[in-house]
């Protein structure tokens, strides 16, 4: 049980000290306040869950204090010492808001079990304040994980439905600019001009054709592939694959690896496509002459593979929102902004976890972390947590998930 | 040395497509036949000598993979690229194991088709001679 916090108010200094020497040696042991106005001072600088109050007070008396605490501290809890067989007091008292009452001469076992059965009231209310705290966090996040979802097929359909007219734009600007470069043509004055256009046309299909392409690659159905993977032969073949791209900047690849760790389950196809993301934006934000380096390592039943940059850092504010849809730091035209939020994607789907980690002017690594062996079919994360992408493709696929862990 | 154009036959729904991919691929010197659905693709080459057929994967009626399907079974020689809209690998995977030569996800970079037109056509030959 938490730590009782009780404020006994009585005017009678005997009768108060008695009683707070009594309740201390049960473990109750009281804050003291002699009258209505002690108290209220005192309960702005110190809150409590139990107050004792005797109702019989010069000054403000109980029931005057008892509304007020009510006013102020909602959850504070209050317990009435009325006159004797003055049980009117004690009735106005639960009216207005008292947890009970009792009547002097007070009996020490009858008190104690009021407090705690008052203290008991507030911390079942708590309770129950962050299991609905908690709920409604869940609700949130389910609501937004169905509007992603919605918005995922939406935009799958809209990217494929793209992609035929930006073929055809494609295929049309390119015709023109073969004709352009026909003899005939050269000696138009105006060649220059219609090139430069015909340049702009096939620069803009291209940028929107990258983010057809990965809007498509978000989408697609989810059936993973799993079987064994060398997760170190795989990085090898992920740094080959960048590596053109890395060596006009002279950039060097270091990679890492526990011997221990062998293949794991998983699968390879997602998970190429995971490295070469992480590996190209990496590449992307490391200046000339950087260092990319690559760990593996072996974390009890999963395996961790960080992938760790010297570029130039991302700022906390960026860091917070680098995977979310459409957010990209990159200069416009340039970065999708679905990069890491396919990346997540898939990394949850496969039932792991991505985090990233920056200091400015130091570099970014980012972590993954990989069950070893597939857990079930559901994907289920190291605490036991569905991945959400997960989820929000069983809903959208079925109307019961299959595969539930078996209990 | 004059070049021997390479007999495409370009097979897509999307008659705009079409059109305007046979206009590129001729100025650059292929001979293109254009057909608008799997089964004027497979009349096509019943009449005519084709190297590679593009096929356009997700098309109404008979689509791109039976398409594929018939064109391995009653023209083995000739090279099959597929043509996906989706940006999903499943169907080129199907495609594949079905005896396509390649595939190319649509809008497709022009050099990167040009490459796979010479290749495919390189493997039509050299399996034929």
């Amino acid at each position: 049980m938490e730590e009782l916090r009780l404020l006994l108010v009585d005017d009678e200094e005997h009768f108060r000290q008695v009683l707070a020497k009594r309740l201390s040696r049960r473990g109750m042991a009281p804050e003291q306040a002699g009258s209505g106005e002690e108290c209220l001072t005192l309960l702005e600088k110190q809150p409590m869950d139990v107050v004792i109050l005797d109702v019989k007070m010069p000054g403000m008396d109980g029931l005057e204090v008892l509304r007020r605490i009510k006013e102020r501290y909602e959850k504070t809890e209050v317990i009435l010492l009325t006159g004797y067989a003055n049980t009117q007091d004690g009735v106005d008292g639960i009216k207005s808001g008292a947890f009970d009452y009792l009547s002097k001469p007070v009996e020490l076992d009858h008190l104690a079990g009021k407090i705690k059965q008052a203290h008991e009231k507030i911390l079942w209310e708590a309770d129950r304040e962050r299991e609905a705290e908690f709920r409604e966090k869940m609700e949130q996040r389910m609501v937004a994980a169905e509007r992603l979802a919605s918005l995922g097929t939406l935009a799958a359909g809209v990217a494929h439905e793209i992609n035929n007219p930006l073929a055809i734009i494609n295929d049309s600007v390119g015709w023109m600019q073969l004709l352009l470069n026909k003899t005939d043509m050269a000696e138009t004055p105006i060649k220059g001009q219609l090139e430069k256009g015909l340049d702009k046309i096939a620069k803009s299909v291209e940028r929107a054709k990258k983010i057809t392409h990965q809007l498509l690659g978000f989408a697609r159905k989810g059936n993973s592939v799993f079987s064994e993977v060398n997760l170190r032969q795989l990085a090898e073949e992920a740094v080959q694959l960048v590596q053109k791209e890395a060596s006009y900047k002279e950039i060097e690849f270091v990679q890492e690896a526990d011997a221990s760790l062998d293949s794991i389950w998983s699968d390879a196809y997602q998970l190429r496509q995971v490295l070469i993301n992480l590996l190209t934006n990496a590449i992307h934000a490391t200046g000339p002459k950087g260092r990319i380096k690559i760990t593996l390592q072996k974390d009890g039943e999963q395996a961790m593979l960080s992938i760790q940059d010297t570029g130039q850092g991302i700022p906390q504010g960026d860091l917070e929102r680098i995977f979310e849809p459409f957010y990209s730091t990159k200069p416009t035209g340039e970065g999708t902004g679905l990069g890491l939020f396919v990346t997540r994607g898939i990394v949850e789907k496969l039932g792991g976890t991505i985090e990233a980690e920056s200091r400015l002017g130091e570099g970014t690594a980012f972590r993954i972390k990989l069950p070893r062996v597939h857990q079930n079919h559901g994907g289920l994360e190291e605490d036991g947590r569905t991945g959400w992408l997960e989820k929000v493709r069983d809903m959208a696929d079925k109307p019961t998930s299959p595969g539930e862990k078996p209990s | 040395m004059k070049r021997e154009p390479i007999k495409v036959l370009l097979v897509d729904d999307e008659e705009d497509f079409v059109e305007m991919l046979s206009l590129r691929l001729e100025t650059v010197g292929e001979e293109v036949t254009p057909a608008h659905s799997g089964e004027q693709c497979l009349e096509v080459l019943e009449g005519k000598a084709i190297d590679v057929v593009i096929l356009d994967v997700k098309m109404p009626g008979m689509d791109g993979i039976e398409t594929l399907r018939e064109i391995k079974r009653r023209f083995p020689a000739v090279e099959v690229i597929l043509m996906t809209g989706h940006g999903t690998i499943e169907s080129a995977i199907q495609g594949q194991a079905l005896g396509a030569f390649d595939y190319l996800l649509k809008p497709a970079d022009f050099n990167e088709l040009m490459e796979k037109l010479e290749a495919a056509r390189k493997k039509k030959v050299e399996q034929n001679r």
